[in-house]
């Protein structure tokens, strides 16, 4: 493991950022992969269209786990809907996989998906 | 405890007077554990056994008979010796202590019943009930529940406390001079929660169940958590699975065996399970996985005394191969650990 990936994302694996709950969450989505079991559940408060708080919980994959861990410190004080794939990956500093790709990107596909859910209440 | 109610109930519908056999108390070797039941209609039924059967259960209907001839309980003492138990066919020396006492279902008030139906009740609500039965005076009995106040000085709640703790019946001398009661613990089925629905859960479950065991299978993967695949089981749990470990009870009746083989859901569900105080937390995977395991949770922090506890590889070495076999095997193990023993052969136990 320590071969294929890097000093951070394993540190982000071993000790994930903003792991836990929100009070009253503005957005919390969950996203999973129906195969190989990974969980992510992104939890966001949002004002004037910047992340004031975020969290995540969830089991899964060193790739996830860290990514998870490294989108919430990622959007944290920004807008969350300018985050894109290939910036989240590049943040794990590791040689990713065609077929660990979506591992990586279940974070941001939950946080989307609750953005959007966010965005449609919002609107109505 | 379900086959004492269907007993019961059984033979409420068809006989008006039955005797209630009780195994108080053994010494030695004995088949049966202290609680076992026979019951003996006047119109001649009989349901259970306080042995495996032989003369003793012989001498148990002819006591009973007695019993409900005179109205009067009658405490049956049975010493064994070898040549005894030789003759009687019995497998092992012992002695058996046997309550068996007299009881008329169709009386509108009548205190077997109401005892056994409060009982019930308790344990539907998930709690554990101890029945203190007096032997020798004929004073009536009493029910004491484990959300009772258990810091009470009182010397008899204190026993039966601890009996309901270890889910064990037994006959104990309570105050000076001491009197002998019984003390008949019931509670809820162990419980077994599995986390991982692969294939090896699936006969894990249907062995659990026809062990009498509750089933709660966990995991992230509604694909594999179906009630298709896990048709006997009690609860199917779909979500991160750490999450729901954490929504869970845990006890000295509760085996926990963890089956995904995936570290993703092993080390957050150990690092919940591991300090909850189940009876058995086992893990599916090779000595040389287990050792990472435990590695990497003792490097998060994680008491040597707690990864101790874990059983990995889980199981019994009995030469498993299918999943059928592997659930034997760790469902072996589970009941070894619970009962203390060592889960070898019989015949090599003193």
């Amino acid at each position: 493991m320590g071969v294929l990936y890097s000093e951070k994302l394993l540190d982000h694996f071993r000790r994930p950022r903003n792991y836990g709950a929100l009070t009253d969450p503005d957005v919390s989505y969950e996203s999973f992969n129906p195969l190989c079991g990974d969980r992510i559940r992104i939890e966001v408060k949002i004002e004037n269209k910047s992340v004031k708080e975020v969290g995540f919980k969830g089991d899964g994959c060193a790739i996830s786990i860290a990514s998870a861990s490294l989108l919430t410190e990622i959007i944290l004080n920004t807008d969350p809907n300018k985050i894109s794939n290939d910036q989240l990956i590049a943040a794990l500093e590791s040689d990713i996989k065609p077929a660990r790709v979506q591992c990586a990107l279940l974070p941001l596909e939950a946080l989307r998906a609750g953005l959007k859910v966010y965005q449609d209440q919002e609107q109505h | 405890m379900d086959e004492l109610f269907t007993d019961l109930e059984k033979l409420a519908k068809v006989e008006k007077r039955v005797a209630m056999a009780t195994l108080v108390g053994t010494r030695g070797t004995s088949p049966k554990r202290e609680g076992a039941k026979m019951w003996v209609g006047e119109e001649g039924r009989i349901l259970g056994s306080v042995t495996i059967g032989g003369c003793v259960d012989a001498r148990v209907i002819a006591d009973a008979e007695k019993a409900l001839a005179t109205s009067e309980p009658r405490l049956l003492q049975v010493d064994l010796d070898n040549e005894d138990a030789w003759e009687m066919g019995l497998s092992c020396a012992g002695s058996l202590d046997v309550l068996i006492e007299p009881f008329d279902l169709t009386s509108p008030n009548n205190m077997l019943i109401e005892t056994y139906h409060a009982v019930r009740s308790a344990i539907e609500q998930g709690k554990t009930v101890a029945i203190v039965t007096p032997l020798k005076d004929g004073a009536q009995r009493l029910l004491l529940f484990e959300d009772e106040n258990t810091d009470s000085d009182d010397e008899l709640r204190k026993v039966a406390f601890e009996l309901m703790r270890k889910r064990k019946s037994a006959t104990v001398s309570i105050g000076d001079p001491p009197v002998e009661v019984f003390i008949e613990v019931h509670g809820p089925p162990p419980t077994l929660i599995i986390f991982g629905a692969g294939h090896l859960s699936m006969p894990l479950v249907n062995l659990a169940h026809d062990l009498g065991l509750k089933t709660i299978v966990v995991d992230g993967r509604p694909r594999f958590a179906t009630r298709e695949r896990f048709p006997e089981a009690d609860e199917l749990l779909i979500g991160i699975p750490s999450e729901i470990a954490r929504t869970l009870s845990y006890n000295s009746s509760t085996f926990v065996v963890l089956t995904a083989h995936d570290y993703k859901y092993d080390l957050p569900v150990l690092k919940v399970v591991l300090p909850a105080g189940a009876a058995y937390v086992g893990l599916l995977g090779s000595k040389r996985r287990g050792k990472a395991i435990k590695a990497f949770l003792k490097e998060g922090g994680m008491e040597e005394s707690l990864l101790d506890c874990l059983h990995v590889p889980t199981g019994l070495d009995i030469g498993a191969d299918s999943a059928p076999e592997i659930a034997l095997s760790i469902l072996a193990e589970a009941v070894a650990i619970k009962s203390g023993r060592r889960g070898a052969s019989l015949r090599e136990r003193e």
